[in-house]
């Protein structure tokens, strides 16, 4: 039957062309590692997040006065809607986890450097989106938590001198967070981000799909890259290992591990990505003490802190993402192995440590 | 050969389990867009007789679908399901000529709901009620 439907397809289409050149035919680097198994993790957190948000959209009602009532309702009421609801608010922490490893071993590997240079900043670029929409979906339940901390999430705009204050006001779409932010908050969160995303997403794997895929720059003697600017060239890696079956089993069994560890939060941890204002529903008269942001925002929100003028700390931040998004400009040495990139190791070491110690900073505080 | 052999044994290992995921998580899934039982409305009603006067219609919701009640010139009572029975549209009480008509095919139905004209091929459904001291009480 199934063999038949293929060869129906395959006389029309050429499908066994595709899957030839796609999958059996795509060879990869034979010492390619688990991290690069990272991406395909990520299209299927990111596939969760959609299916279960459309979900969450038959029952959610973006209204202030009725949303914190129909998260309730889709909690307790609807049949496994506290499955549902806990996959998409355990999904998007994990995505950042996730994100953030990927992100990791690109800088580690050397993934980002030329001519994969687009590859890092529309990955880049993601990573800034996937923080906007864990942003904007924050406030979607209406809950004293969600409440708060756009409060505080939007109020560090307003340090951006002489436009900053309306800036704000534009972005809550009036004077203080109210019934118009969730409008327009929730049009970004369930319409608009997801549609860049994908676009990105898709953007990224063209990148990824003419650069060919980078390989891993241990255990050859050769690391460095041999890229010249002279003419376009994919980079194949005849000899490698095909993509199917070999590596799609790597990716499989990525993505089960990821499920292993997605579901045990779902069901054993299932107040993770909750405090408990997050089950009181928003009062915009009564500020509840020690508000504090999702755990990837914890060095920013500290940062803030620390800082004596906002400016100032928006500032660092700002140069420091700056800056981390053109790292494919700056560090244009072909020299792959962290190894023998001290001066690198050194810097991404302590970034990561100071990312730590102020989140852990603005964790305890 | 041996190898084919195992390869195979995997292969519907792996299979197996996607199935079996792919039933976990459909399940749940299923159950959540599933509709909500015991959202049918109230299955008895009691209005007050004199709610309604000599000729008039009043509609309301019964058992999670439309009912309506007249009181013909007459003075009799009479309680019909207002769902048309051609296409399902809700039919109208027009009380000049207490007849009832739908709007969307021009079906016509009697005060006690047999088809007078248009498309409907079968009476309104009637439904039960009882009058004790003044109260009407449907189902
Ligand atoms: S639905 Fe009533 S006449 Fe067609």
């Amino acid at each position: 039957m199934l063999n038949r439907l293929y060869r129906w397809l395959d006389l029309r289409y050429g499908i066994g062309e595709i899957a030839e050149k796609e999958l059996t035919g795509y060879l990869l680097p034979r010492n390619i590692n688990e991290w690069y198994s990272l991406g395909s993790v990520l299209l299927v957190i990111f596939a969760i997040q959609v299916v279960t948000g459309m979900l969450l959209m038959i029952y959610y009602v973006p209204d202030a006065d009725k949303a914190f009532k129909s998260v309730s309702f889709i909690m307790n009421e609807v049949p496994f809607g506290w499955f549902i609801r806990l996959c998409h608010a355990v999904g998007s922490n994990m995505m950042v986890a996730v994100l953030l490893m990927h992100m990791l071993s690109t800088l580690m590997m050397g993934s980002y450097k030329a001519p994969r240079e687009l590859n890092w900043v529309t990955g880049f670029t993601l990573f800034a989106l996937v923080q906007g929409i864990s942003l904007t979906g924050y406030l979607a339940p209406w809950s004293q938590l969600s409440f708060w901390a756009t409060t505080v999430a939007t109020n560090s705009v307003s340090a951006i001198p002489v436009l900053g204050p309306t800036l704000v006001e534009f972005l809550r779409g009036g004077k203080l967070v109210g019934p118009a932010t969730l409008g327009r908050f929730f049009a970004l969160h369930a319409a608009v981000l997801p549609v860049v995303i994908a676009a990105f997403i898709g953007a990224h794997l063209f990148f990824l799909k003419r650069t060919g895929i980078s390989a891993p720059p241990f255990g050859r003697d050769e690391t460095a890259n041999p890229f010249e600017a002279r003419e376009y060239h994919y980079q194949g890696h005849p000899g490698g290992i095909p993509f199917f079956p070999n590596y799609a089993l790597q990716d499989l069994s990525s993505i089960s591990i990821y499920f292993a560890v997605f579901l045990a939060v779902v069901f054993f941890w299932p107040n993770m990505p909750f405090t408990p204002d997050a089950f009181v529903p928003a009062d915009p008269f009564k500020t509840p003490a020690h508000i504090k942001p999702e755990w990837y925002f914890l060095a920013n929100y500290q940062t803030l802190k620390i800082f004596p003028s906002e400016l100032l700390g928006l500032s660092v931040q700002a140069a420091a993402m700056t800056f981390l998004a053109l790292l494919p400009f700056i560090d244009r040495s072909p020299e792959r192995h962290p190894l023998k990139r001290p001066l690198f190791l050194t810097l991404a070491i302590a970034g990561i440590l100071l990312w730590i110690a102020l989140s852990v900073w603005g964790h305890l505080s | 050969m041996e190898n084919e052999g195992r390869r195979k044994f995997l292969g519907v290992c792996v299979a197996g389990c996607t199935v079996a995921a792919a039933a976990a998580a459909g399940y749940p899934v299923l159950r959540y867009l599933a509709p909500r039982s015991g959202q049918g409305g109230a299955a008895k009603l009691v209005i007050p007789a004199g709610e309604l006067k000599e000729g008039d219609a009043k509609f309301f919701e019964f058992a999670g679908s439309s009912a309506v009640l007249i009181k013909t010139s007459s003075g009799q009572l009479v309680a019909l399901s207002a769902v048309c029975t051609h296409l399902g549209c809700i039919v109208q009480w027009v009380k000049e000529k207490q007849q009832f008509l739908c709007p969307c095919h021009g079906g016509q139905f009697s005060t006690d709901g047999t088809v007078l004209g248009g498309p409907p091929p079968r009476p309104l459904a009637k439904i039960p009620f009882t009058v004790t001291e003044g109260n009407i009480t449907i189902g």
